[in-house]
């Protein structure tokens, strides 16, 4: 009889010593991490001016300065959407800066040249205000990767070392600024570039 | 508003199961009638609660409701009309819903069709339903709630359907694979309600059957659909990659065809009363833990699931408390199970057991496979992984046993089978299957060893589900003789038959399969296999959310026009995707498969050419499969409304019994 019981309560027991496992898989490294920039330097990069591929930025061009760096390209419906907002930060003094995404100068997808999505750029930010201090083109989207950007619009928000305090998916409007953004931006502009 | 609503009706939902959970339960012990009499009304109230809120997400998602989160995550103002009624169950919160929606829906299916079952077995059964949906609702409210509101930060458009969701197939996969998980918690439900009363006898096992066979039916559909789906829309011609998602559906499909077999066992023989039970409460243990496998992210797969510790921690509570319980009370239970039928080494008994052997041992490979990595890295060994290599060999030396007792089983007695008496069919069946094998293999002028094994074995399949009809008409094919044969035994001929197919499919076309990656210019084309691709142009498409670039492909077979085929590569903007679709032509002996790669500077674009040989053999193959099932189900015995009425004359069971062993000696 006690056989018998053993054999019947071996299910439980595999089964239970299997939920242990999970239960230690469950909590264990690596697992999938959505890759956070937060809290980091800005990784370093040499990419040009969308619309000047002789002038090039690294992270240099964000020393000194609390700036708000935005992902966003023409085709992207929100980031039209986005732009007067970011427009009228900009006339309040936050400095504002593009990284320009595109997919259609990919040979594999689009059959836009750059100078077509030059002039898109110009008639887009004509018509809905032009936020930026200036645009960094992402030509491969590495560095988009890096960032751990999942789509546009984004923003992140940089302080003067370069560091990044916040990083918002989706579009940013006044209720983002004032929930979000507004405090940390004002305590970043308070810190001495040094300190 | 309707969102708000949505969220009520999901709290009266999981209200409305907590009742269902103690109440008919309470009564059972108590004897209590009117409490047994709550559970069918409760059933209903459930259902229609989850029906209720279902709609609400429905509804957010057409009316391009951003204010709800998962709605925001999911969709976007330009996806086509009818993804967005599909994205209702894009993501991991509103397929819980869809999931419960179908649980809430089985049980109340299970109120109406069980007429002829006793109220208080009624009762139990929808009690432990009742559980099992409790534990769904919670998880959802508490830890994955589809109503969460952005408000009052909401964004103006959508992030999109994941594109690799944006597809025919794709839609109709996920459900059918959750109609078939949840279908074995009913089989579950009713094997725990035959422990808790302390009756394992056959009865439980005809209730059970028809649900049991049901989602099996739609698991394999389910199973069959996202390889199809992984076929045509990842555009490197594969099939099957025993990855552990994939697996995670494969375990309870296994278990659940051991199932229905031993099931069938149980019912007619009453033999293997608590292997039955055991298997029920494995197949749906394994796939709740499939769920944690995908739902978790604990396992590193390419469907990668909003991943979450918290998500998984859940999940595995869950899945102790239950299957915990379970098992606890069936090996209490269980112990005073004995059978008194008695039966021989060689007896259709026996080959059943056997086959069940098989499928249990196919089971555990499949399930150390997936999570070896995962324990051997737990105890610090290092990280592994187990690939194709390893699933193939083993279901290699699986199969062979395996059809030999399913070709011998369905023509062999119940109690006691001479070998003697089926010498005949067996010659016959070697001798025709090497012949038939033979010519097959002279079409493709190439030997290779698995391939001869894979296709004499499904000749034996088949040639034997033919001898087995022979055997039990007596010869006779004539319309009269075939009639005379139930729904449920044209069941298991489809049943087997869809297998042999299936078998056929997987190794013609993992045999002779050819492909050629090359690179062309527009004009250009090449030959493979005696058919040539000509490469045309690349043109460009616009889609209602994509931009493409499709590959224009002219073939032609000995000068002569086949097919124009345009393989695709879509480009998603708002989630950044790119997609491949490959452009098909299938017939029953071949496809043509023509994906679109990389263009290169000068002009020239990579394609990938494939011809597979029978590979639609294999969905069609479980599409028989699945028919079989149905066809079982419709079965007289099952329409349990009229085995009350038998029951009056007092004589269900042995008509059902007789009914069988009528057809075995006739």
């Amino acid at each position: 009889m006690a056989k018998k019981y053993l054999l019947l309560f071996l299910p439980l027991v595999l089964f239970l010593s299997l939920t242990v496992f999970l239960l230690k898989g469950l909590f264990s490294e690596p697992r999938y991490q959505v890759s956070s920039q937060v809290d980091k330097y800005l990784p370093a990069f040499s990419l040009p001016d969308v619309m000047d591929e002789n002038t090039l930025y690294s992270v240099e061009d964000f020393k000194g300065e609390v700036t708000l760096l935005n992902v966003w390209g023409t085709w992207c419906v929100t980031c039209a959407v986005e732009l007067p907002y970011l427009t009228s930060l900009k006339e309040q003094g936050v400095r504002v800066v593009g990284l320009y995404i595109e997919q259609d100068l990919d040979p594999d997808f689009g059959a836009k040249g750059l100078p077509q999505i030059r002039r898109e750029i110009s008639a887009m930010l004509g018509r809905l205000g032009n936020p930026y201090a200036f645009n960094i083109f992402d030509e491969t989207r590495d560095y988009t990767m890096d960032l751990g950007v999942t789509g546009a619009p984004e923003t992140f928000l940089v302080d003067r070392d370069g560091k990044v305090l916040l990083h918002h998916v989706g579009d940013l409007n006044e209720r983002v600024w004032e929930a979000k953004f507004e405090t940390v931006y004002k305590r970043a502009l308070q810190v001495d570039a040094n300190g | 508003m309707i969102n708000e609503l949505g969220q009520v009706a999901l709290a009266l939902a999981l209200l409305a199961s907590m009742l269902l959970a103690i109440y008919p339960l309470w009564g059972s012990v108590r004897a209590e009638p009117k409490l047994l009499a709550m559970a069918k009304p409760l059933a209903f109230a459930m259902f229609l609660f989850t029906l209720f809120a279902y709609w609400a997400l429905t509804y957010a998602f057409i009316t391009d409701d951003f204010t709800v989160k998962y709605v925001a995550n999911h969709s976007n103002s330009l996806l086509p009309i009818y993804y967005k009624y599909t994205a209702v169950w894009g993501g991991h919160e509103g397929s819980l819903l869809l999931w419960s929606l179908m649980l809430s829906g089985w049980t109340c299916a299970v109120a109406i069709f069980s007429r002829g079952v006793p109220s208080i077995m009624v009762a139990r059964v929808l009690g432990v339903l009742g559980i099992v949906s409790t534990g769904f609702y919670l998880f959802m409210i508490l830890s994955s709630n589809p109503f969460e509101s952005l408000l009052p930060y909401f964004p103006i458009d959508g992030r999109d359907l994941n594109p690799l969701l944006q597809d025919f197939g794709m839609i109709i996969h996920p459900p059918m694979l959750y109609m078939g998980y949840v279908g074995f918690s009913v089989a579950f439900a009713f094997a725990i309600a035959a422990l808790l009363a302390g009756k394992l006898d056959s009865t439980w096992a005809r209730w059970a059957r028809p649900w049991a066979l049901s989602a099996w039916a739609f698991l394999t559909l389910g199973i069959a659909l996202g390889s199809w789906w992984a076929y045509y829309e990842l555009g490197w011609g594969g099939w099957w990659f025993w990855d552990p998602v994939e697996n995670a559906s494969f375990m309870p499909w296994l278990a659940g065809t051991a199932l229905i077999h031993s099931l069938a066992v149980t019912e007619k023989r009453k033999v293997f009363k608590s292997w039955t039970v055991l298997l029920a409460i494995s197949a749906f243990t394994l796939s709740w833990l499939g769920t944690f496998l995908v739902r978790s992210g604990i396992i590193v797969s390419v469907h990668a699931f909003a991943s979450d510790p918290e998500r998984g921690l859940f999940i595995l509570a869950l899945l102790v408390i239950v299957i915990g319980a379970s098992l606890t009370l069936y090996a209490v239970r269980s112990a005073k199970l004995k059978s008194d039928a008695r039966y021989q080494l060689v007896s259709r008994e026996m080959m059943l057991i056997g086959n069940n052997v098989f499928l249990t041992a196919a089971t555990i490979v499949v399930l150390l496979g997936t999570l070896l990595p995962l324990i051997h890295k737990e105890l610090g060994m290092g990280s592994i992984s187990v690939g194709e290599p390893f699933f193939n060999q083993m279901f290699t030396y699986l199969i062979v046993p395996f059809v030999v007792l399913l070709a011998l089983g369905p023509m062999s007695r119940w109690k006691r089978q001479p070998l003697a008496d089926l010498s005949l069919q067996m010659i016959w069946a070697v001798g025709l299957g090497a012949l038939m094998t033979a010519l097959l293999l002279t079409g493709f002028k190439a030997y290779p060893m698995l391939a001869i094994l894979g296709v004499f074995l499904s000749f034996v399949i088949l040639i034997t589900t033919v001898q087995e009809v022979l055997l039990r008409t007596g010869n006779q094919l004539n319309r009269k003789s075939l009639k005379m044969l139930s729904r449920s035994h044209w069941g298991m001929v489809l049943g087997h038959v869809g297998f042999a197919v299936c078998l056929m499919g997987i190794t013609v076309t993992s045999n002779f399969s050819e492909e050629r990656e090359v690179r062309l210019m527009p004009g250009e084309s090449i030959t493979l296999r005696g058919y040539e691709f000509r490469f045309d142009e690349v043109i460009h498409i616009d889609g209602p959310n994509y931009t493409a670039d499709g590959g224009v492909v002219s073939i032609y077979d000995e000068g002569e026009f086949v097919s124009q085929l345009i393989a695709e590569k879509r480009f998603y903007p708002v989630q950044q995707t790119v997609m491949t679709e490959a452009g098909i032509d299938t017939s029953l002996l071949r496809d043509l498969f023509v994906a679109l790669g990389e263009e290169f500077p000068d002009g020239a674009w990579g394609l990938r050419v494939y011809v597979k040989p029978f590979v639609v053999w294999i969905w069609l193959g479980a599409g028989i499969m699945a028919f079989g099932a149905f066809l079982s189900i419709m079965d007289k015995r099952y329409r349990l409304a009229k085995v009350k009425q038998t029951k009056k004359l007092g004589k269900n069971t042995t008509v059902a019994v007789n009914e069988v062993q009528g057809v075995q000696h006739g």
